[in-house]
């Protein structure tokens, strides 16, 4: 059974002769605990489409259903809602509240859905000790490198134990190394933790950890790529598709 | 809500200068109504500590409602009253004592300044209080002349004991009264008290026949019986009269109310200003924050947490910033007060107690800062909640408004300014002082359209400065692309320079006005002043003895006096001066604002007064022809208005003019508070010199003084005041100064990455530094234009409005205006020093990566 799906799903923006379309019938399926990786060159909607799935953009037609539920129908409390407990987010900039310590940070979501702090806290710190973050857990962002400001955004969209993970270019701002890290490390969220993560990207080595790749290409899907093994291999593959589709 | 609270902490710490100068504003408008508020309560219960200093072990003490004296018939019928047990008459009169009365030594500052003669009857007073006389001395006794009893203290005062005598001025001379009994030392605030028999007293103040007070004890405790005796008490006595303390202070009460309105509305305006600079400060803070609010907002906070967030953190710099205004607003108040404790004893005889902080005040200021730093916060809180998790997502792009067309609001601003500039036409007061509101406020809507050419125009000019390096337009791009932000500075900036400016053109006219009042008014050869000329009540004056001595003098032409009684028309109390009516006009003079000269005939011809313009506002719906009923001891007397006018001494205490004549019939004074006179023409000043100061001699309680000198002093007086009123513009432009800092940091700030990319292609620290300062010049400019303008129309505003009391015209404030572009300037350019050397200073790597 599918966790997400989207129909016909279509985005315009602006009106009359300066519209553009950023998404056109796109319609996909992602099951429970799957890797998927929306790839396409700059401006194919995979963005846009990453942002209609949670909840934080709204379509101009068509749906998208989460757990059996259409988001277009929800009001912006419940959407709220929706985001805070069953979908985490990833963002390129990390996006980390520069005034908060790394175990606050990441104890957000739950905090702001009532856990009490210490609660919060300590539910915050398990995930942060998972992600070799444990001796960090009071240090301001601006204390911390790049990979490690990342892993803390990685704990603070699992804290809530949400069943759907969206990362948007989780790696665009990091160097290779900890942008290696930060792609096993969802690989792993998928597989050790069993949650179901979506993650848009442009670089062939990172969508290389994913078990599925959707290629977007001005608005339209317009491949699909189940990778069996996940090796070097692989990468060299998609940078070929890539190529192909006219990066 | 912890969440909440450590977010909104943690972001005020986290820019430590930014919420400094926010929290500043507010402290400072809470600091001005907070301290001010306190001089006045506790001047008053400086009084009340002296009224119950006298009221003693007294149940009920009963005087004539204008505080003034009633004969003592009014006693008669009160002792037969059930439940009386004993009843005394006195007479009671403050008696300011002249400089170096008491110590004859003008090294050592004056303790007593003033003593309270009160004339008893030595019978019946004892049945109310217990007089502890010291071993030796014995009390006053029915029959005794010229002596006294007087404490410890103010024998030490004297340096005298029993046997010795000590000297007191009176209406008929110094008065030599024998100490002949010493109670203990006087530990409880107020006036040092002299006390003699009732006739010893009624002849030294020419009150014969009269008494100021009856104090009633009563037999019983319980507090009904109590309370049914008091009202059987009252309407024995009548309505003219009231059972309680006395009211001696109402008249300087009244000036003081004046200047606490005056400071609080300063006060209102400097939190209004407090209020602009954290609106500006959180929609910044805002903009700013779009990224971390996008996320919270992606993450699962809804638009209430985010309103709640922003609207905490002013609430934080409220609480924070009204707690330090309160602290320091104490001290303010409590310095002024120290201050004040000087002249306050010499000139008005009052003793200052502890400052006094009433719980609703306190209440009342918090609650103001608090209020208007939520309230300033609330938009920038709900433009905050409107931001949509696609903030959090979306590369920054510098803010660019483009609102270059005429809004709704701008035409709204037009119309009000033209309004405001018909209601100016009209020419009534009320229409104008609402056009001046609508004057500011149309200037803050019309500001964006302003804008551009005022800035354009300035831009040209730095450009000018700054030739050759293109710096100058840079600052003018920069600030007509974001006009809501800088107009919100420009009119921070813009009030403040108005009030600078308003109040400017106020104190030209207004010297310009004294000017030539106290040359009309104290332009006599000779005066004889007596040592409080603004509160009468206190001052000892002369009987006819002392002016027919000297008219008596070769040389001496007419002779103008002043006395002093007051009255009340409907339980308002009003001071009452008695003129000469003949010779009044020749000696000195009153302006007038309706009737004129041909007044003072109608004077002498009948119960007729001429009122001041504090009357008319006193008794607003009272008018030049209408009859009014005046209390006196006697009963209600009927006197006809014939003429608004007023004199310098007078002119801010409710004052009407009466005859001498009439003033001696209806309220029993016939004493002169002060007097002045000219010579005769070809007199010369020294040939009766010495015989004038040798009359005046046996009158310690007047000064002599030459006219022309004291010209001189009161002129002298005028200008330290006025230099106070400047110094007092300059404390206010402060918050226009946080207000300029605060906008230019924030444009710093918000524009790190845009000069990093600057100094990247080759812009050098010094041309950063310079296109900050340009910016901060321009954004002065504007203000400063804008304040100017609005300065003019509430200047005028204000000198039309005094105009009511005081013959007044407007003078165009060059001084204020020049003042004001010097302030302007010159805060634009200190505004810009911590901005512009952030900017110098940033690194261009750093700036380039700063989100």
């Amino acid at each position: 059974m599918s966790l997400i799906h989207t129909e016909n799903l279509t985005k315009i923006y602006g009106s009359g002769e300066t519209a553009v379309t950023a998404l056109d019938h796109v319609s996909i399926k992602v099951k429970e605990g799957e890797f998927v990786a929306v790839m396409g060159p700059s401006g194919c909607g995979k963005s846009t489409l990453l942002h209609l799935l949670g909840g934080l953009d709204s379509s101009s037609a068509g749906k998208v259903v989460i757990d059996g539920t259409s988001l277009a129908e929800m009001k912006d409390d419940d959407l709220t809602k929706l985001r805070r407990q069953k979908i985490g987010f990833v963002f390129q900039f990390y996006n980390l509240i520069p005034v908060l310590t790394a175990v606050e940070n990441a104890s957000l979501p739950i905090t702001l859905d009532g856990v009490r702090p210490a609660e919060a806290r300590k539910r915050a710190a398990e995930w942060l000790e998972r992600f070799e973050l444990g001796e960090r857990l009071n240090n301001r962002p601006d204390q911390l490198s790049g990979g490690q400001q990342q892993r803390v955004a990685v704990a603070r969209a699992l804290v809530a134990e949400p069943a759907l993970i969206l990362a948007d270019e989780p790696t665009g701002n990091l160097d290779t190394r900890s942008g290696d890290e930060i792609a096993s490390l969802l690989r792993e969220v998928t597989k050790k933790y069993g949650r179901t993560v979506i993650m848009v990207t442009h670089d062939p080595r990172i969508a290389a950890y994913a078990d599925r790749i959707i290629f977007l290409k001005d608005g339209k899907v317009i491949d699909e790529t189940i990778l069996e093994k996940k090796n070097g291999k692989n990468a060299d593959l998609l940078a070929g598709k890539m190529k192909e589709i006219g990066d | 809500m912890k969440l909440q609270l450590t977010l909104a902490w943690r972001y005020l710490k986290g820019r430590k200068l930014r919420s400094f100068l926010t929290t500043l504003a507010v402290v400072f408008g809470v600091l001005i109504i907070f301290g001010m508020n306190i001089i006045l309560p506790t001047m008053l219960a400086a009084f009340n500590a002296n009224m119950l200093a006298a009221a003693g072990a007294v149940d009920a003490t009963i005087s004539h409602q204008t505080g003034g004296s009633f004969p003592p018939e009014v006693a008669d019928g009160l002792a037969d009253i059930d439940g009386v047990r004993a009843i005394t008459i006195s007479l009671n009169r403050v008696v300011n004592l002249p400089t170096d009365f008491v110590d004859d030594n003008p090294a050592i500052t004056d303790r007593i300044s003033a003593v309270t003669l009160i004339g008893i009857d030595p019978e019946t007073a004892r049945s109310l209080r217990i007089y502890q006389i010291q071993e030796g001395g014995r009390f006053l006794e029915p029959g005794d002349t010229a002596v006294t009893v007087i404490s410890q203290s103010l024998a030490d005062a004297y340096r005298v004991g029993l046997g010795d005598r000590i000297a007191l001025p009176s209406v008929s001379g110094v008065v030599d009264l024998t100490v002949v009994g010493i109670l203990p030392t006087r530990t409880v605030p107020g006036n040092e008290e002299v006390l003699v028999t009732l006739p010893q007293a009624q002849t030294m103040t020419g009150q014969e026949g009269q008494i100021t007070a009856i104090d009633i004890a009563l037999d019983t405790t319980d507090e009904t019986e109590r309370a049914a005796i008091l009202a059987e008490i009252e309407s024995a006595a009548g309505d003219s009269y009231t059972i309680g303390s006395l009211q001696p202070g109402s008249e300087m009460f009244a000036s003081l109310q004046m200047g606490q309105i005056a400071m609080n509305m300063f006060g209102v305006l400097a939190l209004f200003m407090g209020g602009f600079i954290i609106f500006n400060t959180f929609r910044t803070v805002v903009a700013e924050r779009r990224r971390d609010i996008g996320m919270l907002r992606a993450i699962g906070a809804n638009r209430r947490t985010i309103t709640a967030i922003v609207l905490i953190e002013g609430l934080l710099q409220g609480v924070i910033g009204s707690g330090i205004g309160l602290v320091l607003g104490y001290w303010m108040g409590a310095g002024i007060v120290r201050l004040a404790e000087a002249p306050m004893n010499i000139f008005l005889n009052i003793r200052m107690g502890n400052p006094v902080v009433s719980p609703t005040l306190i209440a009342t200021s918090l609650l103001l800062g608090v209020g208007v730093t939520v309230l300033a916060g609330l938009i920038p809180a709900q433009n905050a909640a409107r931001v949509t998790p696609m903030d959090a997502l979306r590369p920054t792009v510098a803010e660019m408004e483009t609102r270059h067309r005429m809004g709704a609001g701008a035409i709204a601003g037009i119309v009000m300014i033209a309004v405001a500039i018909m209601a100016l036409l009209t020419g009534e007061t009320s229409f104008i002082a609402l056009g001046s509101l609508l004057f500011l406020i149309g200037l803050i809507l019309v500001a964006p359209l302003l804008l551009h050419p005022i800035a354009y125009a300035f831009g040209k000019l730095t450009a000018l400065l700054y030739a050759r390096q293109g710096i100058g337009d840079l600052a003018h791009g920069n600030l007509t692309r974001q006009p809501s932000r800088v107009v919100i500075t420009a009119s921070a900036t813009m009030i403040g320079l108005a009030i600078v400016v308003a109040l400017g053109g106020m104190t030209s006219s207004l010297s310009d006005m004294l000017n030539s009042t106290v040359r009309s008014s104290l332009g006599s050869d000779y005066l004889l002043i007596p040592p409080s000329i603004s509160v009468w009540s206190g001052d000892m004056g002369s009987g006819p003895e002392l002016t027919e001595r000297l008219q008596a003098i070769d040389g001496v032409g007419d002779i103008s006096t002043l006395r002093f009684a007051v009255t009340a028309i409907n339980g308002q109390s009003i001071s009452l001066i008695g003129i000469n009516p003949e010779t009044y006009p020749r000696v000195s003079g009153l302006d007038f604002l309706e009737g004129d000269e041909t007044a003072y005939e109608a004077l002498a011809e009948g119960r007729a007064m001429i009122v001041n313009g504090s009357f008319t506002i006193a008794l607003a719906g009272l008018e030049v022809g209408d009859t009014v009923e005046l209390a006196t001891p006697g009963g209600d007397q009927t006197y006809t208005i014939v003429a608004v006018g007023s004199d310098l001494l007078n002119a801010k205490v409710v004052t009407a003019y009466i005859s001498q004549a009439n003033l001696a019939a209806d309220f029993n004074r016939t004493d002169d508070v002060f007097i002045q006179f000219n010579l005769l023409p070809g007199v010369e000043l020294e040939s009766v010199d010495s015989q004038i100061k040798e009359v005046a001699a046996n009158y310690p309680q007047f000064t002599v003084l030459a006219g022309r000198g004291y010209i001189d002093q009161m002129l002298e007086l005028v200008k330290v005041l006025f230099l106070g009123m400047y110094f007092l513009l300059a404390f206010l432009a402060l918050p226009s100064l946080i207000a300029m800092v605060n906008t230019l940091a924030i444009s710093v700030i918000e524009r790190t990455r845009e000069i990093g990319m600057l100094r990247a292609v080759g812009a050098t620290r010094k041309q950063v530094r310079r296109m900050v300062v340009a910016e901060a010049l321009l954004l002065a400019a504007v203000g400063t234009a804008f304040g100017i303008l609005a300065g003019m129309y509430l200047g005028y505003v204000i000198v039309k409005a005094m105009g009511v009391m005081f013959p007044i015209s407007y003078m165009f404030p060059l001084g204020g205006i020049l003042g004001g572009i010097a302030i302007g300037l010159i805060f634009g350019a200190l505004a810009a020093i911590i901005p512009a050397r952030q900017a110098a200073r940033l690194q261009v790597v750093e700036a380039l990566r700063y989100e």
